[in-house]
């Protein structure tokens, strides 16, 4: 393991292809990222940003090419790997008919968790919810919902954190929660964040990348951006449509 | 990594029994079904002659019922997980698929014996009542019932996550589930008819019948323990 650990770079990306079909969502992708970047991804609907989250997070194996995620190969390492990192996404992945502390007990079974109830209590407080945590997840607000989820994705304490368009829908305390939690732990993070938001997503970021039609379309480090041709080259890729 | 296989699958089953206990949805859906499905059975045979003996049809007759009832239970049992993402979730954790499999199978399993503990009592009453009965070969009946839902179970897990990604994932599983039941079916008949007959020619036919079904289950859970991962990861 601390051979893994020693890689430099957080992500390793060769030729990345994906495709539903004939459909290629992901389409020969290349990436670099070193351990504690913060990587925000923007791109039109369709141009396969979700699609390389999910491969990323293991969720979908690629057609074609390569990824790696703190030197552990998407495919063969894929178990070990999860264990490294933590998803957040617009979709809460928490089951309603469980009370906020029943999840996240239930998801630090699934992870392993040592001491799980001291973490559990832990992170209810950090996302303040620890008032609600004998309440159904059901009878959440969206803000909640996403907080509990937060909770959820940093139970294990992943390496890695991928944030799939995080702030949407939620309210500016939420928001300044999310922003907080971030804040807190990002020295010692990698960041993965989707987001249509150019202003957050250029905000938080240490480096920018545009996707369209499942390509890389700019990739640059945060400094070295031009904030006005940037956004020149997004605008001019949310009309290029799906892949 | 056993140790750790071993609290995700106590999880796994511990989050299904608690979920379903406090909703009761698939509890009430499967045991309304089944009881249902016997008073359709009673009102059918209602005007059969008196030289009908209903012990001549009453196996095929139950697990009919129960391989229905069971299809409610299996969609649902996915459907939970798919709908909120909570799927997407399970296979972000560093979960082997099969764990998967044995818990959303075990689950299946118990929601599925608890039924038929219901749905007995009110076939006996209804089909049974004053039949000549010998209480020793009824008492392998738990046998059979075991056996024929640990492999309903265990084929509608695996199907049952085959097709929920589906747009028609009710017409899909019944379309898989039934044929493939159908040597599972057969064994359960032959072995709970023999149950219900009893004598010692009726227990050595619950035996082949028996048999029949533990081979069943065996090749068929062998099987889906090999194809789990490949199907979650399609």
């Amino acid at each position: 393991m601390s051979e893994v650990h020693d890689q430099k770079n957080a992500l390793e990306v060769r030729g990345l292809t994906r495709a539903f079909g004939v459909r290629k969502a992901l389409d020969g992708v290349d990436l670099d990222l070193s351990e504690r970047a913060f990587l925000s991804v923007f791109g039109p609907n369709g141009a396969g940003k979700t699609t390389l989250i999910k491969v990323l997070t293991t969720l979908l194996n690629p057609t074609n090419g390569t990824a790696q995620v703190l030197g552990m190969d998407v495919v063969s390492d894929a178990v070990e790997l999860r264990t490294h990192i933590g998803l957040i996404s617009h979709n809460p992945l928490l089951y309603p008919d469980l009370t906020a502390e029943e999840n996240l007990l239930f998801f630090a079974d699934m992870y392993g968790v040592e001491q799980p109830e001291a973490r559990v209590a832990e992170l209810l407080e950090a996302v303040e919810l620890d008032h609600r945590k004998l309440d159904l997840t059901r009878t959440f607000s969206r803000g909640m919902l996403q907080r509990l989820s937060i909770a959820r994705a940093l139970l294990h304490r992943p390496e890695v954190l991928f944030l799939d368009e995080p702030y949407s829908g939620l309210d500016p305390h939420a928001m300044d929660i999310l922003d907080g939690l971030i804040a807190q732990i990002r020295g010692n993070h990698t960041f993965v964040m989707i987001s249509h938001d150019l202003d957050k997503g250029l905000e938080l970021c240490s480096h920018a990348l545009i996707l369209a039609k499942g390509r890389v379309v700019m990739f640059e480090r945060r400094e070295d951006i031009d904030d006005a041709a940037f956004r020149q080259t997004y605008r001019s890729t949310v009309g290029m449509g799906v892949s | 990594m056993a140790g750790l296989s071993g609290r995700q699958l106590r999880a796994m089953l511990r989050k299904d029994i608690v979920m379903e206990l406090r909703t009761k949805e698939m509890i009430m859906s499967m045991g309304l079904y089944a009881l249902l499905t016997m008073v359709v059975y009673f009102v059918a045979l209602s005007q059969a002659g008196s030289s009908f003996d209903p012990r001549d049809i009453a196996a095929g007759l139950l697990w009919l019922a129960f391989i229905f009832t069971s299809m409610l239970g299996l969609n649902r049992s996915l459907v939970h997980e798919k709908d909120q993402g909570c799927l997407e979730a399970l296979l972000l954790s560093p979960v082997d698929r099969p764990v998967i499999f044995f818990a959303k199978a075990g689950g299946n399993l118990i929601f599925l014996l608890a039924v038929e503990l219901l749905t007995l009592p009110v076939f006996g009453f209804l089909f049974l009542q004053g039949e000549q009965m010998d209480a020793s070969s009824l008492a392998l009946l738990p046998l059979i019932l075991l056996a024929g839902s640990v492999g309903i179970s265990g084929v509608g897990t695996l199907l049952a996550t085959m097709s929920v990604n589906t747009s028609g994932k009710d017409f899909v599983l019944a379309m898989l589930f039934i044929p493939l039941m159908y040597p599972l079916l057969l064994g359960a008949v032959i072995a709970t008819g023999g149950a219900i007959v009893g004598g010692a020619e009726g227990v050595g036919v619950f035996w082949t019948g028996m048999g029949w079904v533990v081979g069943y289950d065996v090749i068929m859970l062998l099987a889906s323990y090999g194809l789990y991962e490949f199907i979650v990861g399609a």
